[in-house]
C-alpha cells in the first residue's frame, strides 16, 4: 500500500470518526427537554381549570346497596364527608346505617321448608339434622349490617369532560378511595348447646373499604356521585353451624363459633347527590 | 495528524448540513430560521428544540420551527411586514395595499363557531370493532359462571352499530362451596344452572363521550355505550336432588340481554372495555322432588321427564372487561380540523 494510499484511508477514517461522534452527540442533544421561550413558556397545562374539589368541604348525602348476598340485602342511608386538601387528595369518611334489610329469596326458600317440616306432625329426620341451625323464623337470626363508618383517604388522578347526547356536557371525575370500615352487625350469638338458642349479638367488624367512584357536576356547587365499595370481612350471615369441627375445622361442630365466620367480599354501591362548600368553586389561572 | 482538522470541518459541515435543513419548514423563513440557529445556539434553547423535534418524525420537521423559531421570527420578521414588504405592495399596486385599521379590527366581536366537541378523538362510523374479553357473573352467588367473550359489530353511524357476540362458559362453571354448606345445615336443596354458550344479534348506541386528563399529564378519551339484543343461551340443571338418576342434556333457550358498556381508548383503533349485560332467558329448573319409582317408566326416577321442575325467569348479569380493536386502523375526518 503506498504512503498516499494510507494517508487517504487515514482521512476518510478519521472523518466518518468525527462525523460519527457528531451524530452520537447530536442524538443526546434531541432527548434534551424541550424548552419553550414565549408567551408559553412556564404557562400550566391548562388554563382556567375549574377547580371543584380545591379548599372544598364535601357533603354527599347517598344511597348505598348491598351486592351478591347470600340470604339478606341491605339498604344503607348515609353521607359521604371529604374535605379537599387539593383538587385532588381529599380526607374524609363515609358513614351509613342499614335502613332496610330484605331476605333473598334463599332465604324465603329456607324459611318456607322450615315452616313446613316445623307444621308437620311429629320430629322428622330432617327436623332433627337442623334443629341447632334453624330456629322459628330463619329470617331472623341472619346477620346483618347495621351500620358503618369508614374513615378514608380519596384520591382524584382523572378528572374530565363528558358529552351526553351531544348537547349535555358535565365535568366529570374519577375517584379512588382507601380506609378502614367499622362495620356495627348482628349476628347469631355463639353458643355451646345451640338448639334452641338463637339468640343475636352485635360487633364491630374491622376491615379495609376501597373502591372507586365518578363524579358528575350539574353545577358550580353539586355533582351526582356514582361509587362501588369492598368491604371484604368475615361473618356468619346465615347464623349456621358450617365449621369448627374435624380435620382443617371444616366440619359442624354442633356449636356456633367464630369459626363459623365465612370470608365475605362484601360490595356495596352507592349513588350520591354530592353537595361541595363553598358553594363558588376556585378557578385555575 | 493533518488529516484531522480536514476531518472536523467535514464532520462539523455535517452536523450543520442536516440541522439546517431539518428546521426548515417553509422556503420562506430559511434565512431566518438559519440565523435563528446561529444566534441563539450558545443558549441551547432554539437547536435543541428544532433538531430534536425534527427528528421524532416526519410530522414534527414541519411543526418545529413553529416552536423553536417564534422568538427569532419575532425579531427578524417583525418589521418586515410592516416595513419593506407592505410598502412595496403599496407601490406596485395602490389597489391592493392593506388599508385595515388594526385598532377598529381588534376590537370588533369575533363569532367564530366554536363546537364543544371538535374532533371527536375516534370516529367509529363504518368501521368494525373486534371485543374480546373476559365476564363475570355478578347476581349469581352459587354457580360461578365467568367465560371467554367476543363480539364484532359494525358501526352504521358514529353512534349506531349492529353486531354479534357470543361466550362460552361450558369449562368455566363453578358450583360454589356455600351451596353445600346450605344443604348440610339446612337440609335444603337450590337448584342450580349450568351454561354452555351463548350467543345474541346486538344494536350498540353510543350517546355519552368525554375525555379525562389523568395526573394533569396525560388525556385519555372513552365514550359509553347501550346495547341490547337477542340470542340464544345453551344451559342445564346441575343435578343437586337426585344425582344418582339424573343426567341433563344442555337446551338451548332465546335469551334477550342489555347493558351499558364504557370505552377507554389508548389510541384511534385500540380501546379498553368495560361493559355490564344483564342476559335474561327462561330457565327450567331441577325438579325438588325425587321420583322413588326405579327405572325409566311414565314416573320412573330415571325418566327425563321427571327431572324437571318450575321455570324461571333468570338474570345472568355478566361484568367483562376486555379490549376492542376498530378496523380499519385509521379514518377521515370529514371536516378539516
Amino acid at each position: 500500500m503506498t504512503i498516499t494510499k494510507q494517508k487517504t484511508t487515514k482521512r476518510l477514517v478519521s472523518v466518518l470518526a468525527a462525523a460519527l461522534a457528531l451524530f452520537a452527540f447530536t442524538e443526546r442533544a434531541e432527548a434534551q427537554q424541550i424548552l419553550l421561550t414565549g408567551p408559553l413558556a412556564g404557562a400550566p397545562a391548562v388554563r382556567k381549570l375549574r377547580l371543584h374539589r380545591k379548599a372544598r368541604f364535601e357533603v354527599a348525602p347517598a344511597v348505598s346497596f348491598s351486592l351478591l348476598d347470600e340470604y339478606q340485602r341491605t339498604i344503607f342511608a348515609g353521607a359521604r364527608l371529604n374535605y379537599h386538601f387539593t383538587d385532588w387528595l381529599a380526607l374524609g369518611a363515609w358513614g351509613a346505617f342499614g335502613a332496610a334489610h330484605i331476605p333473598t329469596h334463599l332465604s324465603e326458600q329456607i324459611q318456607d321448608v322450615n315452616a313446613a317440616r316445623r307444621a308437620a306432625p311429629g320430629t322428622s329426620r330432617d327436623e332433627e339434622l337442623t334443629a341447632g341451625n334453624l330456629g322459628p323464623d330463619f329470617k331472623k337470626q341472619l346477620a346483618s349490617m347495621d351500620w358503618v363508618v369508614a374513615p378514608q383517604l380519596t384520591a382524584v388522578p382523572f378528572r374530565g369532560k363528558l358529552a351526553l347526547f351531544q348537547s349535555i356536557y358535565l365535568d366529570t371525575d374519577l375517584y379512588f378511595f382507601g380506609g378502614a370500615a367499622f362495620v356495627g352487625l348482628t349476628e347469631r350469638k355463639n353458643c355451646e348447646t345451640c338448639v334452641n338458642s338463637f339468640d343475636m349479638a352485635s360487633r364491630v367488624a374491622i376491615a379495609p373499604t376501597f373502591g372507586l367512584g365518578f363524579s358528575f357536576y350539574i353545577n358550580k356547587w353539586s355533582a351526582i356521585g356514582f361509587e362501588y365499595r369492598g368491604m371484604p370481612f368475615a361473618w356468619n350471615t346465615g347464623g349456621f353451624d358450617t365449621a369448627g369441627g374435624g380435620k382443617d375445622k371444616k366440619f359442624p361442630d354442633n356449636k356456633i363459633t367464630n369459626d363459623d365466620r365465612q370470608f365475605n367480599f362484601n360490595q356495596v354501591l352507592t349513588l350520591s347527590w354530592n353537595v361541595y362548600l363553598p358553594f363558588q368553586y376556585k378557578v385555575s389561572e | 495528524m493533518k488529516s484531522s482538522p480536514i476531518g472536523l470541518l467535514v464532520a462539523v459541515a455535517l452536523g450543520i448540513f442536516p440541522a439546517q435543513s431539518w428546521a426548515q419548514a417553509k422556503a420562506g423563513k430559511a434565512t431566518v430560521a438559519g440565523k435563528a440557529t446561529a444566534t441563539k445556539d450558545s443558549e441551547g434553547v432554539i437547536d435543541a428544540d428544532a433538531s430534536g423535534s425534527a427528528t421524532a418524525g416526519g410530522d414534527a420537521a414541519a411543526e418545529a420551527p413553529a416552536a423553536g423559531d417564534t422568538p427569532a421570527e419575532g425579531e427578524e420578521t417583525g418589521e418586515s411586514p410592516t416595513g419593506s414588504g407592505l410598502d412595496d405592495i403599496c407601490k406596485i399596486d395602490p389597489a391592493a395595499c392593506p388599508n385595515l385599521d388594526m385598532d377598529k379590527e381588534a376590537a370588533r366581536p369575533l363569532k367564530e363557531q366554536i363546537f364543544a366537541v371538535q374532533q371527536a378523538y375516534a370516529l367509529r362510523v363504518r368501521r368494525f370493532e373486534l371485543q374480546a374479553g373476559w365476564s363475570q357473573s355478578l347476581n349469581d352467588q352459587f354457580v360461578g359462571h365467568p367465560a371467554p367473550n367476543l363480539a364484532l359489530n359494525y358501526y352504521i353511524t358514529n353512534v349506531l352499530a349492529i353486531g354479534v357476540n357470543g361466550q362460552y362458559y361450558s369449562p368455566f362453571n363453578l358450583d360454589k362451596d356455600f351451596n353445600a354448606q346450605v344443604r348440610r345445615a339446612a337440609r335444603v336443596a337450590v337448584p342450580l344452572t349450568e351454561y354452555q354458550w351463548g350467543a345474541a344479534l346486538n344494536f350498540t348506541y353510543v350517546p355519552a363521550y368525554g375525555k379525562f386528563a389523568g395526573f394533569g399529564d396525560f388525556i385519555f378519551h372513552y365514550d359509553a355505550y347501550v346495547v341490547g339484543g337477542v340470542g340464544a343461551m345453551s344451559v342445564r340443571p346441575i343435578a343437586v336432588i337426585d344425582p344418582d338418576n339424573r343426567n341433563f342434556e344442555y337446551q338451548t333457550k332465546l335469551a334477550f340481554n342489555a347493558g351499558i358498556g364504557l370505552r377507554i381508548f389508548f389510541n384511534k383503533w385500540f380501546a379498553a372495555v368495560l361493559e355490564v349485560r344483564d342476559y335474561v332467558f327462561n330457565d327450567k329448573l331441577e325438579s325438588l322432588t325425587a321420583s322413588k319409582i326405579p327405572g325409566t317408566g311414565p314416573n320412573g326416577a330415571g325418566n327425563p321427564n321427571t327431572w324437571y321442575g318450575d321455570t324461571s325467569l333468570t338474570n345472568n348479569v355478566q361484568a367483562q372487561l376486555g379490549a376492542a380493536i376498530f378496523i380499519p386502523f385509521s379514518f377521515d375526518y370529514r371536516l378539516p380540523k
